[in-house]
């Protein structure tokens, strides 16, 4: 069978028990996950997701696609080789912010630099969930964990600001439980040629619950979230009177007085071909800053398997290149 | 799959549920709630919440009625993101029989 066109949500439900607490978020996203991949023109066996340790890890065993429940941190360089050999599959990776940020955050960073066309979802809930609430690299100072009894004392890490030092070609962040817009950004993050890198804001209900209130909260986000849009002005604030604006070197949150909306305000570019303004808007953080969602940059760049290509079309010739290069120094047969 | 909300809740509506349910997708009947099973997650944090145990997966057997109900009533009742008061005969109803009979299509008022 290799027709798209009457694929289902149920196509890439597996039969597996879903193993994660009552309210966790992963929940969410794999709802959201399900609903999509039908819509995206790839088969579930031409589908791949690649995973490292963690609970965010379990959820390859949920979707019926193929899926690798891998070693801790490693799932990037994995989906790097699978990419690599197999241009044909969609191939995603699931990751948490243990996984991804503490053991395997070198992975991380040579995955993105090499513009490999797979897709990074870190599920970032600030905490370590799957043994049991010790803190990450992304758990906010004074953070008391099992680990940290008198809280933490480390700045954190800011995916985005990673991503985007690392030369990913899509970066972009969305929460959990705000359907519409996660599902928006993985449709955009699937359809990016290219490393694509997402940011997912997720609730921990058991050992870090309530860490995005901020962002998730009904009755506050909106005066501490910004939503980026390409091409508008980043505007905020309940009644849509704040907005952001660059003052000399520094990024600064300015509300108009009068009800309108702020003049002089950033304009959102995520095709700038420098990163700088993105840099500076990833830096933003709660509560001095409201946080942003959505895709902060897609450029388009070749691909790790453009490139490899280019150099050299030939697979006949590719073969016989690594054959010259073993036997080209000092090789010597053991008897 | 879905949760749904089943006879039990039926002039109860003590709205624990409505407390935990990370995607808000609750919706508010004048005499229960149901779960958009479109909207619902799967999470299953509301069924141990439910005080009269209304709250079950749908991959349990003999639902389908119930499913066929909180797909429909969802479509038509306003969503209920807090939680509020039960109504003050809320404890009398809690074991009574037959409460399906009771069941009011209107959506809560305003
Ligand atoms: C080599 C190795 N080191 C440490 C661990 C223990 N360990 C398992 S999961 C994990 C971190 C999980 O945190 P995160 O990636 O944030 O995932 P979450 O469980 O929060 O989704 C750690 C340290 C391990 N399994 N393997
Ligand atoms: S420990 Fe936290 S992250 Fe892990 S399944 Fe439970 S709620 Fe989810
Ligand atoms: S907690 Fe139970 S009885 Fe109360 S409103 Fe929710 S489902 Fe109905
Ligand atoms: S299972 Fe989760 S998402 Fe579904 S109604 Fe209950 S709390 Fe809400």
């Amino acid at each position: 069978m290799t027709s798209t066109a009457n694929l289902s949500p149920a196509d890439f439900t597996s039969d597996q028990e879903v193993r994660w607490c009552p309210g966790c978020g992963d929940f969410a996203i794999l709802a959201q996950m399900k609903k999509l991949l039908p819509t995206l023109g790839v088969r579930p066996e031409n589908t791949v997701f690649v995973s490292g340790i963690g609970c965010s890890s379990r959820f390859p065993y949920y979707l019926e696609t193929y899926g690798l429940h891998s070693i801790h941190g490693r799932a990037p360089a994995i989906a790097t080789g699978l990419k690599h050999t197999r241009p044909d599959l969609q191939v995603w990776v699931v990751t948490g912010d243990g996984d991804a940020l503490s053991i395997g955050c070198t992975h991380l960073l040579h995955a993105l630099r090499r513009n490999v066309d797979i897709k990074i979802l870190l599920f970032n809930n600030r905490i370590y969930g799957l043994t049991k609430g010790q803190f990450s690299p992304t758990s906010l100072p004074g953070l008391v964990t099992g680990s940290s009894p008198e809280g933490t004392t480390h700045q954190p890490l800011h995916p985005l600001s990673i991503a985007l030092a690392s030369k990913a070609t899509f970066v972009a962040r969305s929460i959990d439980t705000n359907a519409k817009h996660l599902s928006e950004t993985l449709r955009r993050a699937a359809e990016h040629k290219g490393s694509a890198f997402v940011e997912i804001f997720q609730n921990c209900h058991i050992y870090n619950d309530g860490a995005f209130d901020f962002a998730k909260n009904a009755a506050i986000r909106d005066d501490h979230l910004v939503q980026l849009e390409h091409g508008a002005p980043l505007v905020f604030g309940k009644e849509r009177n704040k907005g952001i604006r660059l003052n000399g070197s520094q990024l600064e949150v300015v509300t108009a007085e009068n009800g309108d909306v702020p003049s002089n305000l950033l304009v959102h570019d995520e095709l700038s071909p420098t990163a700088t303004i993105a840099h500076m808007i990833a830096a933003m953080s709660h509560p001095d800053m409201p946080e942003a969602i959505g895709v902060l940059r897609a450029v388009s760049e070749p691909t790790h398997n453009e490139l490899m290509h280019d150099q050299n079309p030939e697979p006949a010739e590719r073969s016989a290149a690594l054959e010259r290069l073993l036997r080209s120094g000092e090789t010597w047969t053991v008897n | 799959m879905t949760y749904v909300v089943t006879e039990n809740c039926i002039k109860c509506k003590h709205t624990d549920c409505v407390a935990v349910c990370p995607v808000d997708c609750f919706y508010e009947g004048e005499n229960m709630l149901v779960i958009h099973p479109d909207e619902c997650i799967d999470c299953g944090v509301c069924e141990p919440e439910c005080p009269v145990d209304a709250i079950r997966p749908d991959t349990e057997p003999g639902l389908e009625m119930w499913l066929a109900l909180n797909t429909e009533l969802a479509g038509i009742w306003p969503v209920i993101d807090e939680q509020k008061e039960p109504p003050p005969d809320a404890a009398l109803w809690k074991d009574a029989e037959g409460k399906l009979a009771h069941l009011s299509r209107n959506a809560v008022s305003a």
